[in-house]
């Protein structure tokens, strides 16, 4: 297994959390695209530091840990917000969440 | 060799998983299906050897990110969620043809053109040392972190509680 493995299946990850987060309608399903592209980058992260020249330098592992804080950080306060928003309008279609658009 | 087939096997169990939660129409397989995906990059991570980041991936995503996840759905969807209505938002063809234009013009030529290195160094158990190092340089960040994830508490509780239930407090009192 060489990086370049590692480093393609996390740029398809980030590509289908960027098809999902960029084609689906409701609001919960964009988050969970928006954690797939998080644990690809995370992915990436992970594998550079066990390929890099010195992995007794724990930089990629630290990094990843400060990153799945601020992801579960991040879903926590996105879902309030769904929440809030389903309570408001009575729906998490993002499509039907138009009110700024001029008619 | 065993290396290989097991980075085959969770990397297209990864890819499924993904895939699935994605296009799923129904919310909760979607969900179910972004746990399976989450716990084949806990195994991914294992075969880098971070067995520490392995343990955290499947404590705070399966454990706590999948389950907020589904109670999130349960407030706010009909749990069935397949009602014949349309998934994909207008104009999803341009999402897709973003999604792979990243891939094809972005992302590949990037990885092919790059100098990796092709060998690995052996390594030794990495839990301890990353005790320190949270202890010792990276105390700062801990810290910062934990304020994030008390803000992030409150404020999540404060946002999700609205506006309305505060006035019928207020009006009691």
């Amino acid at each position: 297994m060489t990086l370049e493995h590692y480093l393609i299946l996390g740029a398809v990850l980030f590509c289908i959390g960027l098809l999902g987060a960029l084609t689906r309608r409701n609001a919960v399903v964009v988050l969970f695209s928006i954690e797939i592209m998080l644990n690809a980058a995370n992915l990436n992260f992970i594998a550079f530091w066990r390929f890099g020249e010195n992995p007794a330098v724990l930089d990629g592992p630290l990094f990843t840990l400060f990153t799945i804080a601020v992801a579960a950080a991040e879903v926590a306060v996105g879902l309030a917000l769904v929440i809030a928003v389903y309570r408001h309008f009575k729906t998490v279609d993002l499509e039907q969440l138009d009110t700024l658009k001029e008619k | 060799m065993t290396q290989e087939i097991t980075f085959w096997v969770l990397a297209v169990i990864a890819v499924c998983g993904a895939l699935l939660a994605v296009w799923r129409r129904n919310l909760i397989h979607g969900v179910f299906a972004l746990m399976i995906f989450f716990a084949a990059l806990a195994g991914l991570f294992l075969l880098l050897l971070a067995e520490f980041i392995a343990a955290v991936q499947i404590l705070v995503y399966i454990g706590a990110v999948g389950v907020l996840l589904i109670f999130a759905i349960m407030l706010t969807e009909r749990v069935t969620g397949d009602d014949g209505r349309r998934v994909t938002a207008r104009g999803w063809l341009w999402g897709l043809a973003a999604a792979v234009a990243m891939f094809v013009f972005l992302l590949l030529p990037a990885i092919q053109k790059a100098d990796l290195s092709q060998t690995t160094q052996p390594i030794k158990p990495s839990v301890e040392a990353l005790g320190h190092q949270l202890m010792n340089p990276y105390v700062v960040t801990l810290e910062v972190l934990a304020l994030l994830l008390t803000a992030a508490l409150i404020g999540a509780v404060a946002v999700a509680q609205g506006a309305q239930e505060k006035e019928d407090e207020a009006d009691d009192s």
